[in-house]
């Protein structure tokens, strides 16, 4: 009897130490970038110097002096395979732009139901875009960053549920998701910095609840996505009304169209939010890859559906060097017109950007 | 004469060397799944991750700095090394995937010799009687 016992302690505290002993897998990603404003307008009456917006949400600004803050930035993934399936993942990032304070961006639990079907729980990147999930991830893209112009919505993460559904379909590969859940940023960096002149804005996007299909072969990639949230915001702490509403609601479809072949490749995103007004944006860069060496030449657009909306497009002109198994040399000039009076953001601006990512 | 049998013996000292920058992919002796070389790219893209008797594949690379690394991506994957860097940087830095466990020349054999759903390459030159050779490119 006390024998059995002792057994079945010592079977239950190897159980206990194999899972506390989970292995654990680091790996990581850095950038580190610096640039400066050429020539820029800035946008006098809203008293904004000479600035170039590379990144809207985390409102990564380069000026007319060199800047290495911006757009550099340390990421560090931690994940421990429990077995039968399921797995724990954090991603801790550290931005220039953000006096480098290490946040988690990324923590989750993932069970593989089968080879199939996964489903995910926790803190994620919102999908809006092609390129929204691994956006802080320079070396897996051509360019300094995905298109500014796009890539502008003032929520990217969000807390809840993701079901991965993948098969193979002959040479076609099919990705698709259904996520739903909720963000609550108390101090947003885009409208409180940029849109409503440094007052603490808190941006709350919940019911959220969107899907994205995406079907590829060899040379060909399309990636079709639609989302819908609710919208509340309080801005130095009052709530925001929308005529009589406390509230109101978002909708949001996304279409990307990429090919590849042999040496060179054509990457395309279209995207529209219906909010108040509808927004559009769209993409299109063209790339060569002559053996280490990827010139590539983009064009981006936003534009609000109103008179004197939101309006600026970006025209680009860039290098990427793979001068290292595990590392990237980039340079890219950015040419930014910005249309809008009342809904300038940061003016037009030549500017020039170089920098090295790296992965391990 | 002699300077003949020298140019002889460098000659196939040069075609060995050109088949020994062959690469075979390796499996566990006991594995018995047909596996073919479509399959083997689904494989090491991530985009197949069971053998077609159901058992769960684990899949090794050799390490970045290996010249049979670089040389595999290319002629099975159809990938330089950055295209292949980035493909699973994107993935696994967004959860949608786990690289290939990384290993040198030794630790692979031992890898695929004691798990039966292992699979990996190496330079076919290195190859062991302790392991399954189901593919070379």
């Amino acid at each position: 009897m006390n024998f059995s016992k002792v057994k079945y302690g010592l079977v239950l505290l190897t159980a206990m130490s194999s899972s506390t002993f989970a292995d654990v897998d680091f790996s990581g990603f850095a950038s580190i970038n610096a640039g400066k404003v050429l020539s820029g307008t800035g946008v006098p009456h809203y008293g904004v110097e000479p600035s170039f917006l590379a990144d809207y949400p985390i409102v990564s600004a380069y000026y007319e002096e060199w800047s290495f803050k911006p757009e550099s930035l340390f990421g560090l993934q931690a994940s421990a395979d429990l077995s039968d399936g399921l797995s724990v993942t954090a991603q801790i990032v550290a931005r220039g732009a953000n006096e480098w304070k290490a946040e988690f961006e990324w923590a989750y639990v993932t069970y593989e139901i089968n080879e199939n079907w996964t489903v995910q729980a926790g803190k994620k990147r919102l999908p809006l875009f092609y390129y929204s999930d691994f956006y802080d991830v320079g070396y897996a893209y051509t360019w300094m960053r995905p298109p500014a112009d796009n890539y502008t919505w003032q929520i990217f993460n969000y807390n809840g549920l993701n079901l991965l559904y993948s098969t193979e379909i002959g040479d076609w590969s099919l990705n698709t998701n259904i996520y739903a859940g909720t963000e609550d940023d108390n101090d947003n960096k885009l409208l409180g910095d940029y849109f409503f002149g440094g007052v603490e804005t808190r941006e709350i996007w919940k019911d959220i609840l969107g899907g994205v299909v995406n079907l590829s072969k060899d040379w060909f990639e399309v990636r079709l996505t639609a989302m819908q949230y609710t919208n509340e915001r309080y801005i130095d702490g009052e709530r925001t009304y929308w005529g009589d509403e406390d509230h109101r609601d978002g909708k949001f479809y996304g279409a990307a169209f990429n090919f590849d072949f042999d040496n060179w490749f054509i990457l395309t995103e279209l995207s529209r939010l219906d909010l108040d007004d509808t927004f559009d944006t769209s993409m299109i860069t063209f790339g060569y890859r002559i053996n280490d060496f990827t010139p590539f030449l983009a064009y981006s657009q936003f534009e609000q559906d109103s008179d004197d909306g939101e309006n600026h497009n970006t025209q680009s002109a860039g290098l990427r060097w793979d001068f290292h198994p595990s590392a990237a040399f980039k340079v890219q000039y950015d040419k930014v017109e910005d249309n809008s009076y009342n809904l300038a953001v940061a003016g037009d601006s030549d500017s020039i950007t170089f920098g090295i990512d790296l992965v391990f | 004469m002699k300077n003949l049998k020298k140019l002889i013996i460098a000659s196939i000292a040069l075609i060995s060397l050109n088949t020994f920058a062959e690469v075979s992919v390796i499996v566990n002796t006991s594995n018995a799944n047909s596996v073919d070389q479509s399959v083997i790219k689904k494989i090491f893209l991530g985009k197949s991750k069971t053998f077609p008797d159901g058992n769960k594949i684990i899949v090794y690379t050799l390490k970045d700095s290996n010249a049979d690394a670089v040389d595999f991506r290319q002629n099975a994957l159809k990938k330089s090394n950055s295209q292949y860097k980035s493909y699973w940087a994107k993935l696994a830095f967004t959860g949608k995937g786990t690289p290939p466990k990384e290993a040198d020349d030794n630790e692979m054999i031992n890898a695929i010799k004691n798990n039966p759903n292992a699979i990996g390459f190496i330079n076919s030159s290195k190859v062991t009687a302790d392991v399954k050779v189901i593919a070379t490119f």
